[in-house]
């Protein structure tokens, strides 16, 4: 064989074999994936196993996080079936998706077990979280003196974008806030620091003191009366209208009475 | 097996490993083109606070004609070269100083126990590290080594928790330092015994021996070490992005032993914490130049280390 035909294999080898992963498998049908919010991540596990409960063996699923942000680029690109949010649609949202709400949750402000912040107003909240107040000695009520740490999350979350239109309104947060990825590791961050303060989903609230807004403590209760301000809705997002196994499951989360009762274990079902 | 048979299916095997580094390295270019663009060289430079660009470019309107891609993106930049050369520089002094005890000080027993535990802690997933820092480090630093008075010092610029360039470095250089002295004792033990042992009949004491003659020889060894450490702190991001501070921030030396408690993000850590954002698209052509950075950054890395090289062939070593 010439030289020129051996490189002329040794191309035809390597590309064969570099096309070969090209050619994607089809997706499964009765795999429901999601992905998705770190808010509603815990809620999700708990209605997938209340409903392979309800109905043993209908369908598996697969279960990821990866931000709301995350959840919604996944099922407008197909990557997804349903995609997990916990905020709402925003103008810049991709086309032809459709957000289906399934419940409510409150966005608690928590600070250090050892510094017993009682009630915050949404000025004092500002002020914290825009850099106005940078110490602890100008919030009475504090258990702990010294700078203040702000605790935020990264711009792609959902929380973020809830806590900023509820709380913070057209201020700006401080660009000295260190940025966290995740529920868990804001909670981690206020957990190991006493003079830190952020803002967590309620399940994240272990262990962790919460601070009342506005005179209304951040607890089950105060998020379904309506009494506590600082709730947001849950979504599950999907592509176009929900259909198939889907459609049951949200259908299932939405109208059936066993949902609502693991929705109303801690967050606001919405019957 | 014909050899026909053999040089074409290897040749095919080396061929798609090149075909996948070179199309990695065109994607990223690819997609990271409009973010330098539109930015030119003051992409690099300094200028605002780099967290609330990104927050803007995220915030972008939908209409492309509207996107946002205003970046200087220094403090990543500068946060990523000061815990790399710190952590490479204080681990290349303990990996040579280690390895030579280890190739010519140690008792056999303790010799026994170190080489393979040294082996053992190189292959150590580093989120490992990153969880030993967040939950025992950074708590240590930011509550019994800080004192109020820092923390209230820089209170109006950055705030100091704990999470630093120092915990960075730190567990950066534990991180690193294992490889390295794997490498540098293969290295020490393969110099020619005559030369050693001809040097030791002249009458020169062990310490000598080893550093003059065994050390002048690994040279090539010992920049290789270097040059993969430093590869490996560079790509480090899980970890960073929990230790280091989540804040875009440059640390200012000026500020005596604050700088070493000042946050900082390197720029895989960043890169990390934002690629949730990668569907809004300004934002994850912003991303992709953070990659592309990197990309070029290993890219300086190897040819430095094959130039670190070439002065070392006039003396004969074999480089």
């Amino acid at each position: 064989m010439s030289r020129s035909h051996r490189l002329l294999g040794v191309c035809a080898i390597a590309g064969s074999v570099a096309a070969f992963p090209a050619s994607a498998s089809a997706p499964a049908r009765t795999t429901i994936s999601i992905s998705g919010s770190t808010s509603v991540a815990p809620l999700t596990a708990k209605l997938i196993r209340g409903y392979l409960r309800a109905f043993p063996g209908s369908v598996s699923f697969r279960l990821a996080q990866g931000g709301s942000d995350v959840g919604v680029a996944d099922v407008a690109r197909g990557r997804v079936t349903i995609g997990d949010s916990s905020r709402d649609p925003k103008p810049t949202d991709p086309g032809g998706i459709v957000f289906n709400k399934i419940a409510r949750d409150a966005i608690c402000i928590a600070t250090h077990s050892s510094n017993p912040v009682k009630n915050l107003s949404q000025a004092q909240i500002q002020a914290i979280f825009g850099g106005r107040i940078r110490n602890w000695s100008q919030i009475p009520g504090s258990g702990v003196t010294g700078t203040i740490n702000i605790v935020v999350r990264t711009a792609a979350s959902g929380t973020q974008d809830a806590f900023d239109k509820i709380f913070m309104g057209s201020t700006r947060v401080s660009s000295s806030a260190a940025q966290k990825a995740s529920n868990g590791l804001v909670a981690q961050a206020i957990r190991s620091d006493p003079n830190a303060i952020g803002y967590v989903s309620l399940a994240f609230t272990n262990g962790l003191n919460d601070a009342q807004y506005k005179g209304v403590g951040c607890t089950l209760r105060n998020a379904k009366s309506g009494q506590y301000e600082g709730t947001r809705n849950f979504w599950m997002v999907t592509r176009g209208r929900a259909i198939g196994a889907a459609r049951r499951f949200i259908f299932w989360i939405n109208n059936s009475r066993s949902a609502s009762a693991i929705i109303a274990n801690g967050w606001v079902p919405l019957r | 097996m014909t050899d026909r048979r053999v040089e074409l299916l290897l040749g095919a095997l080396a061929s798609v490993v090149l075909l996948l580094i070179v199309g990695m390295v065109i994607f990223v270019f690819t997609k990271a083109w409009p973010s330098f663009a539109n930015n030119g060289l003051k992409w690099f430079g300094p200028g605002g606070n780099v967290d609330d660009q990104l927050i803007d470019i995220f915030n972008s309107p939908a209409n492309p004609a509207n996107y946002v891609y205003k970046l200087r993106a220094y403090p990543l930049i500068y946060g990523t070269a000061i815990t790399t050369i710190g952590a490479v520089v204080i681990g290349l002094t303990f990996a040579l100083l280690s390895a030579i005890f280890i190739v010519e000080f140690a008792p056999p027993r303790l010799r026994a126990v170190l080489e393979p535990v040294v082996r053992l802690l190189a292959a150590v997933p580093s989120v490992i590290y990153g969880l030993i820092g967040i939950l025992v480090l950074v708590p240590f630093i930011g509550n019994d080594l800080i004192t109020a008075e820092q923390k209230k010092s820089v209170a109006f610029v950055v705030q100091l928790s704990g999470s630093s360039l120092l915990v960075a470095v730190v567990i950066l250089t534990v991180m690193i330092t294992p490889i390295m002295i794997a490498i540098i004792v293969d290295a020490l033990r393969s110099v020619p015994r005559s030369w050693t042992e001809g040097a030791s009949a002249l009458g020169v004491n062990r310490w000598r021996v080893i550093w003059t003659i065994s050390v002048r020889a690994a040279r090539p060894a010992i920049i290789a070490a270097a040059v993969l450490a430093t590869a490996r702190a560079l790509g480090e991001a899980i970890m960073l992005s929990m230790v280091s501070g989540s804040v875009g921030f440059a640390p200012n030396p000026l500020d005596g032993l604050t700088f070493l408690f000042e946050p900082t993000r390197p720029l895989a850590a960043t890169i990390v914490d934002n690629a949730e954002g990668l569907s809004v698209k300004p934002f994850g052509q912003t991303i992709y130049a953070f990659a592309a950075v990197l990309l070029v950054s290993s890219l300086l890395l190897s040819l430095s280390g094959w130039a670190a090289k070439q002065p070392l062939k006039r003396y004969g070593v074999r480089a």
